[in-house]
């Protein structure tokens, strides 16, 4: 298994290259968007005196500056090619193939990842600068941090890939991934820290999956959370990774079975 | 006049496709929907810890978003699709087909693919404006109205005049996709008042990505808060950038029939 | 006036474009070169070529002149890169020659006049011109409303085009749903629709099955007949040429070869003609070498290669001393296929004659 993957690293290696702009655009989109928010927060946290609740400027920099860090890290967009693919019938070959598809898209997740996180890094140290970043970070955060975004970024592959798997099902794929989506933008502790949504939303965003997959380590990494809470986040990302994984895995095969009746 | 006809014309083909796939047309309004209100959403969640970001009061703001989403409906609407298909003429060699017809071709290009149903975008954004100025209380003249209008017309020049020079490239670089997809990131920070981000984000926003003031002097005429002077510098700006853009094309197109230099 | 319906048509038809005296398209000393940037490989190389362009210069077409006289169809021959296309766009105004002067009904053609863009029309065998997902029908009131023809007109241009070509069914259906030669069809209406007087056509059959290139054929020449339209054809297929065009314009690295009859094409390019002849018994082809040159025996025909000039000698003397042991016997002109490999195969670049 480990010289299969060595050698699918290889070829993905090669073709990174050639989508290497490719690759710094979606990093500009990582970017920005944190961005955006990290303005509106500091400028909204400037009008209550300079801080919101739990939060200062410099923890709202913090926090957004871990953020695109972490959504880099997890970043999992493979899902999106497979319903192109199961409509171009590239999936059939794939299929046939003794390996199983998901194998090709955790080399190229992780391929992509390492091209893109050396620049990524300098710029985010500039942004720190400029909105004086503060960060709570303590060792041990760190140690906790490595495990907690590796399970968001799992958590976030499984699940990208359960939504996906309904493909086999409808070609209006799309808007599901599109819901997905929007979702995410609005639970995954993009628009705020979990913390500060208001009450219901709070609630909701703590027990749905999606603040697992960004939020969870983001928080960690700047150091906002205690070792109990960290623990117990990280807790909940594995609970709902195994969740995932089994509704995948469920979907999927009932899907394969759909999807050899009605014909590759 | 001949070419509002030729517009009406080519926004009733692409329609007339368009309903023949009724379910992803729902879809689509749909998903408009749900851009537009997870986007107010974000903005409620921030206002609900303040009452003002850097001076801009909650309903100021959902005014604002109104305004991102009636010029990015707009655009969405007349241009993006036109574009997008004139990049592929370049591509295919098809351009020639439009080249050798009796009708200026700048228009052609811009507007060929007119899509109807993205006005879901463009409506819900009034509908937000018109909320959040009742909401503001704020008098609402005559004056600001006409401020708005002329405001708004000049953003959604601007915008047109950005994608006009980009897709313009496509004479030159063959993948002008990525560089597209380069602004279009950046246009989601239209989403918010210019004057919260930092200045070197702030100055992108009002030059080269011109989305920032497109959205932001259009609120704040309709919101009363802009003056005589805002309005004129958008105004001679958009003017401006328009006899760049055009000349731009003009040159991409004599370039690309051989024209000597 | 002409006393026949389709006379006055044809008389009402020119009348229509103003063109001062002088033939519809008019060429000399045709030249385009272009620069073409150098790029090489790898990001030095492209860091390099932002500071310093380096450039080559291809000769695309070189002091090419001709005119085509109302009601022609010339076909234009040429290999792969010989400047046809190229030569094509100049005159349908795409591109900017680098030297020489172009009439194309009395006007300059990158001018982009909108009388002349009225006038004319510009048919590419693979690309199309129509919007792949709505039908035909609707790309067609696009079409009337842009040439701005009044109803009764486009109508009536529509109609005499459905006719010719089959064209009831196919109308209302997304143009990707049409086969490659309904597709052919429908894209010949629209290109025809505004009753243009000068048709470019550049392999206007590329692709289609033998069937469709012959119908399609039979269509250009109706449309010509009918409406006395100059046509410019390029083409891979000497069917076509053969079919259709009695004058032949050879291009070959840009310069022009030949203009003239077809017929006449062979004399110039190939100066030889072929005996086919079957003989009773099986004889080995060399045993032929006197009369000519033996190039190909095919189930007991052997084919011998004869100059031109000897031809008629050579069939004599075969004829008289073989005598009762030829079965069949043709003299014939090379293939036109031949002539043209021939020409285009010379090392060296015949200068063209009139």
């Amino acid at each position: 298994m480990w010289r299969i993957y060595r050698t699918l690293f290889v070829a993905e290696f090669q073709q990174a290259a050639q989508y290497r702009i490719q690759s710094l655009l979606w990093l500009l989109f990582a970017v920005i968007r944190p961005v955006i928010f990290l303005a509106a927060w500091a400028a909204a946290a400037n009008a209550q005196g300079g801080r919101i609740a739990d939060y200062t400027v410099g923890d709202f920099a913090a926090y957004y500056v871990c953020l695109s860090l972490v959504s880099q890290l997890a970043r999992s967009w493979d899902a999106y090619d497979f319903e192109f693919e199961v409509r171009q019938g590239k999936l059939a070959p794939k299929l046939l193939r003794p390996l199983h598809p998901l194998h090709y898209a955790v080399v190229a997740n992780l391929v992509y990842k390492a091209t893109t996180l050396p620049v990524l890094l300098p710029v985010l140290v500039l942004i720190s600068l400029t909105f004086q970043a503060h960060f709570l970070t303590q060792p041990w955060h760190v140690a906790l941090f490595v495990p907690s975004v590796l399970l968001a970024a799992a958590l976030q592959f499984m699940f990208g890939w359960f939504v996906a798997a309904f493909a086999f099902w409808t070609t209006r794929i799309h808007a599901i991934m599109h819901l997905y989506d929007r979702l995410v933008f609005l639970f995954a502790g993009q628009i705020a820290p979990l913390s500060l949504l208001p009450g219901p939303l709070a609630a909701l965003s703590y027990v749905l999956p999606f603040g697992y997959m960004l939020w969870a380590p983001t928080e960690i990494l700047r150091g906002g959370l205690a070792i109990e809470q960290a623990l117990i986040v990280m807790a909940v990302q594995t609970a709902w990774l195994v969740v995932s994984w089994i509704a995948f895995v469920v979907v999927w095969r009932l899907g394969l079975r759909q999807f050899s009746a009605v014909g590759a | 006049m001949r070419y509002l006809r030729l517009l009406a014309l080519f926004a009733q083909t692409e329609l007339q496709f368009a309903m023949e796939y009724r379910a992803n047309l729902v879809l689509d309004l749909f998903e408009e929907v749900i851009i537009v209100v997870s986007s107010l959403v974000a903005v409620l969640v921030l206002f609900s810890r303040t009452g003002v970001v850097n001076g801009w009061t909650e309903q100021e703001m959902i005014v604002l978003l109104g305004v991102y989403y009636v010029i990015q409906g707009a655009q969405a609407v007349i241009f993006e699709m036109s574009f997008e298909r004139f990049m592929e003429h370049v591509r295919l060699g098809t351009l020639d087909f439009i080249l050798i017809k009796p009708v200026n071709s700048q228009f052609v290009v811009s507007a060929r693919h007119v899509q109807v149903p993205q006005l879901g975008q463009l409506l819900l954004g009034l509908v937000l404006v018109g909320a959040g100025v009742r909401e503001a209380g704020t008098a609402l003249g005559m004056l600001e109205l006409v401020e708005f209008v002329v405001a708004l017309v000049c953003g959604l020049s601007l915008v047109y005049c950005l994608l006009l020079v980009l897709s313009t490239l496509a004479f030159w670089f063959v993948r002008v996709e990525n560089l597209l997809a380069i602004f279009w990131s950046f246009v989601d920070a239209g989403r918010f008042p210019v004057d919260i981000y930092p200045g070197w984000l702030r100055v992108t926003l009002s030059t080269v990505v011109p989305i920032g003031i497109a959205v932001t002097v259009p609120a704040q005429a309709i919101t009363g808060r802009l003056d005589a002077l805002g309005l004129l510098s958008i105004l001679l700006g958009t003017v401006v950038v328009w006899v760049f853009a055009s000349w731009f094309w003009r040159l991409g197109l004599r370039n690309y029939t051989g024209a000597s230099a | 006036m002409p006393r026949s319906a389709a006379g006055r048509e044809r008389a009402l038809h020119s009348a229509r474009v103003s063109s001062p005296l002088g033939p519809p398209i008019h060429v000399r000393d045709l030249s385009k070169i272009f620069r073409v940037h150098e790029r090489e490989e790898g990001m030095l190389a492209t860091l390099r070529s932002l500071f310093a362009r380096r450039f080559r210069e291809v000769v695309a077409v070189q002091d090419v002149s001709f005119e085509i006289g109302e009601g022609e169809i010339v076909g234009f021959l040429g290999p792969n890169g010989a400047g046809k296309t190229t030569t094509l766009k100049m005159l349908s105004g795409l591109l900017f020659p680098t030297r020489g002067e172009v009439r194309v009904l009395g006007r300059v053609p990158w001018k982009r006049e909108a009388e002349l863009l009225s006038a004319i029309t510009l048919v590419m065998g693979n690309r199309s011109q129509l919007i792949w997902d709505i039908p035909a029908a609707d790309s067609l009131r696009v079409l009337q409303e842009i040439f701005q023809l009044p109803e009764q007109r486009y109508r009536r241009s529509l109609g005499k085009l459905v006719d010719l070509l089959d064209l009831e069914p196919l109308l209302h259906k997304p143009v990707r749903n049409l086969s490659l030669g309904e597709r052919m069809k429908v894209e010949f209406a629209a290109a025809l629709i505004h009753e243009p007087r000068v048709l470019f056509l550049d392999e206007p059959t590329i692709g289609l099955d033998v069937s469709m290139q012959v119908r399609i054929r039979r269509f250009v020449a109706d449309y010509n007949r009918r409406t006395g339209a100059t046509i410019l054809l390029t083409s891979h297929y000497m069917d076509d040429v053969v079919a259709l065009c009695k004058r032949v314009i050879v291009i070959h690295h840009g310069h022009l070869l030949y203009d003239g009859a077809l017929a006449g094409l062979a004399e110039r390019m190939a100066p030889f003609k072929l005996i086919r002849v079957t003989l009773a018994e099986e004889v080995a082809a060399s045993s032929l070498d006197a009369y000519g040159e033996p190039i190909e025996v095919l189930e007991g025909r052997i084919t011998l290669r004869v100059p031109r000039e000897d031809a008629p000698d050579r069939t004599a003397r075969l004829v008289h001393d073989l005598g009762e042991h030829v079965l069949d016997l043709t003299l014939e002109d090379p293939p036109i296929e031949e002539v043209i490999d021939r020409v285009f195969s010379a090392a060296e670049v015949p200068v063209a004659a009139r």
